[in-house]
């Protein structure tokens, strides 16, 4: 995409990036440490978290004989990604596990320290690791069947390995609720029913490509990913199309054009595009791609775009902070 | 301070007409800061040879009055119609003790509020402030001393061991945050202090920046709280000599603003609060942007420090800050000692009707029909109450189940949207309430959500978000009972229905609490 830099463009500043995330302290460990995983004993190297010890503990079971390394319960770490510096977010807590020095706690954030000792199969953090998996189901309109990435969602598989076969708290099925399907861009669909906010693309976007496009805003249930310069389609933002997004997200929300349909159950007229009735299209004009850095002009406008949208949202964070709602 | 002869008439700030009609040639006007009581606000004193006078909410005319008289020479108490005469044994460096009620308590950190001028050296250094005290002192004090407050880092755990820690390492640079952005703006205990006690605070900051090494300390208040704003403004100008460079800097008016992690998002100034993760092994880090090194930060709450700068110069048993609102006439900011009940702190306010039950401990405290229980953070935890100082009264005809189920909305929308557990948890939980309603009360489910909620959130906000609707299932459970069967025991939530109708002659919504127990206790 650096092709398409005009002559002027000035390199992005990451200091300039604002994702709306905080700041978290490095997850892992200091120093190398022993671990015990429910019995079994496994070294990890310094920088490590207890769900590389889990992991270790996994790997020294397969193809041993019974009883001899695995872990007691399946930890899924929904939205721990674990490669390219992406993460942890520690958001979906799927991979909670007791410890004996600090109770509960999500091991995909939680430094390996030496002679720590967990169980993954403990009560507690079972009945955590299901009632946490079933939230995240919650807030996912479950479209399977026109979903581009049915047979290779994350989500799926998590729910699949828990033999979860109806959770407890439903899923996102109000109409009225749905965002609608993000359709403007000529390179990815963006639907937002099916976002886990696992924050992976955001920190792809930001972190690795250091694009500077989309982000986080909102608070409570109106959390959502946004994009930084204030606008409301991928086709308005300062998207490069990289697909970095897509290729991390770990549901069918980002998904590139031209796949979205790919498992899609073959009955004429089901798409995912139509899958909640509401589609956001776009102008069809071509846009070459855009970074927010480039040129003055564009960023005085996302400037007085964020300026704007920064206002709107302390705004709805003060009203926030009412218990401003009917009740029932 | 020490002049028995000087004659002075103590205004609230911010009444400029009663300081006007106060305003004489030969007797002294002090501004102060506000009491906590707000029953008597705005609350004039008049003092002459050691008697004071107390004129609760007076009109220009009276306080003209009284500023005559004691020109005159008469005595404090012969002067316009006082509410209230203390005829003290002398000068005191502390508001004395009227029968006014709220403030017929003793009062020790508190002692300062409506009596010395806020941001005056001169009244602090009279009342025994600014105690020289060496590293070791400190912390020695704060072996025992408890973070005060959902905003403190160490809620509820001895703050001595982590200082001592800092002071010991080779921690460089450690910032001291002032977290004061309190819990409910308006009643906030911290809050209070800044804006009627500021030196409390900034002394006890000053001799934890002396004992560990820091080299800022940065005071947060929300800022919605101008009062608080302004006067420890004026209180830092005023600062003799302090350890590091203090400042201010305020928080958004949002609750979540409180959490530590958040508030050190907001004074690096993030664009959008959100919890960070915490390392049980470290202390999160104060930087400017997005960065990972910034320097360490101990964030402490106002409470917390001043109750230190107390102890620097007191011997004596510890105390509690605690607010009573909700329904009430007016809100009181008391202080007790540990041991005693929450009920001692009711007497401080008016309460709005009959009251059977309370939300004890903030926004997200435990519900609970009696408040004989000591202000300990221990006690209040074994009866799964919250410790964050603030008792909120519920009048009979308030429903227990909307109160709760408005809590969990209220957490659902102003979470920082992070973690599942406390962002689709509350939306959950709120929805389970709702269907209460709709004559499905799933207690067991409210229960194993609020579990996990409380064991596995990211921040306190989602384990404190939990409580209201756990122990309302724990206290309560009759009352949740009865409107799945239609009927609202407190004659709220149903039209055309009173509390008798709806809970049968002999019940009401507390005694239905705990299935054939004794009545419980009203909370006063």
């Amino acid at each position: 995409m650096s092709s398409d830099r005009q002559e002027g463009d000035v390199p992005a500043l990451t200091e300039d990036i604002r994702p709306g995330t905080a700041t978290d302290p490095e997850p892992g460990s200091d120093t190398e440490a022993t671990v015990t995983v429910d019995g079994t004993e496994v070294s990890v190297p310094e920088g490590s978290t207890l769900l590389d010890a889990v992991e270790a503990a996994e790997a020294a079971g397969q193809g041993a004989p019974e009883g001899v390394g695995g872990t007691a319960a399946e930890v899924p770490a929904l939205c721990h990604y674990g490669r390219e510096g992406i993460g942890p977010r520690s958001t979906c807590r799927t991979c909670v596990v007791e410890t004996e020095s600090d109770g509960l706690v999500a091991a995909c954030s939680h430094p390996a320290t030496e002679g720590a000792t967990i169980r993954t199969d403990a009560e507690r953090a079972a009945e955590a690791r299901s009632v946490n998996l079933d939230l995240v189901l919650s807030n996912h309109n479950l479209r399977c069947t026109t979903c581009g990435k049915n047979g290779r969602c994350e989500l799926q598989d998590a729910a699949i390995d828990a033999d979860v076969e109806e959770p407890r708290y439903g899923v996102l099925d109000d109409r009225d609720a749905y965002e609608p399907i993000d359709d403007s861009s000529s390179f990815i669909q963006i639907d937002r029913n099916k976002c886990i906010l696992c924050n992976r693309c955001v920190e792809a976007c930001n972190d690795v490509q250091v694009e500077g496009v989309l982000r986080v805003e909102g608070s409570g249930a109106d959390t959502r990913i946004g994009f930084q310069s204030g606008v409301e389609t991928m086709e308005d933002s300062t998207c490069v199309s990289c697909g970095h997004c897509a290729t991390v997200c770990p549901t069918g929300s980002l998904v590139e054009k031209g796949i979205e349909d790919a498992t899609t159950i073959p009955i004429p007229g089901f798409t995912q595009k139509n899958s909640v009735g509401k589609v956001r299209e776009g102008t069809g004009e071509t846009r070459g791609p855009m970074t927010p850095k480039k040129g003055d002009g564009a960023t005085e406008r996302q400037r007085a775009s964020e300026a704007e949208q920064e206002a709107t949202n302390a705004r709805e964070a003060a009203a926030a902070d009412e218990e401003r709602r009917d009740w029932p | 301070m020490s002049d028995t002869d000087e004659r002075v008439i103590r205004v609230p700030r911010g009444h400029d007409a009663l300081r006007d009609a106060a305003t004489g040639d030969t007797v002294a006007v002090h501004e102060v800061g506000p009491t906590g009581v707000g029953a008597v606000d705005p609350l004039i004193t008049a003092t002459a040879a050691g008697e004071t006078a107390f004129y609760v909410d007076p009109g220009p005319d009276r306080v003209r009055s009284a500023a005559a008289a004691l020109a005159d020479g008469e005595s404090a108490g012969s002067a316009g119609s006082p509410d209230a005469v203390v005829d003290g044994d002398g000068w005191t460096d502390a508001l004395p003790r009227p029968d006014l009620q709220g403030l017929d308590r003793e009062r020790h950190l508190l002692a300062g509020c409506g009596w010395r001028r806020p941001a005056s050296p001169e009244d602090h250094d009279s009342a025994g402030g600014f105690v020289d005290a060496d590293p070791d002192t400190v912390l020695d004090a704060a072996a025992d001393l408890r973070g005060r407050g959902w905003g403190d880092w160490r809620r509820d755990e001895p703050v001595g061991p982590l200082w001592e820690r800092v002071a010991d390492s080779d921690t460089a640079d450690p910032a001291l945050v002032v977290n004061a952005h309190g819990t409910d703006r308006g009643t906030s205990a911290d809050a209070l202090l800044l804006a009627s006690a500021p030196f409390e605070v900034l002394e006890g900051a000053d001799a934890v920046a002396r004992a560990v090494g820091a080299s800022e300390v940065v005071v947060y208040v929300n800022e919605a709280d101008e009062a608080a704003v302004e006067t420890v403004r004026e209180a830092i100008e005023a600062y003799p000599d302090p350890a590091a460079p203090m400042s201010v800097v305020t928080g958004p008016p949002v609750y979540r603003a409180a959490e530590p992690t958040m508030a050190l998002e907001a004074i690096g100034g993030a664009d959008r609060l959100e919890a960070r993760l915490r390392r049980p092994d470290a202390l999160p880090t104060l930087g400017r942007g997005r960065t990972r090194d910034g320097r360490p930060a101990l964030v402490h709450t106002a409470r917390t420090l001043g109750h230190l700068a107390l102890s620097l110069r007191q011997n004596g048993d510890p105390t509690r800050l605690v607010t009573v609102a909700g329904d009430v006439e007016s809100p009181a900011t008391v202080e007790l000692a540990e041991e005693e009940p929450l009920s001692a702190a009711v007497e401080a306010v008016e309460p709005a009707g009959e009251i059977d039950a309370a939300c004890v401990g903030g926004r997200f405290g435990g519900l609970t029909d009696s408040l004989d229980v000591a202000a300990d953070p221990d006690a209040l935890a074994d009866a799964d109450l919250g410790t964050d100082g603030r008792v909120e009264l519920l009048a009979a005809d308030r429903c227990v189940l909307e109160f709760v189920g408005r809590r969990a909305q209220f957490a659902a929308d102003a979470n920082c949207g992070r973690c599942v557990p406390c962002r689709e948890g509350a939306t959950q939980l709120a929805d389970l309430l709702r269907d209460v309603y709709d004559g499905d009360y799933d207690a067991a489910g409210v229960e194993e959500l609020t579990r996990v909620m409380d064991g596995t959130s990211a921040c306190d906000f989602g384990v404190d978000a939990a409580r209201p609707a756990r122990t309302a299932v724990a206290r309560f459970d009759d009352t949740l009972a009865a409107h799945a069967d239609g009927r609202c025991p407190a004659g709220s939530c149903f039209d055309g229905e009173t509390s008798n109708d709806a809970a049968g002659d002999s019940t009401t919504a507390a005694a239905a609490t705990d299935g054939g127990e004794p009545a419980p206790e009203v909370p006063r």
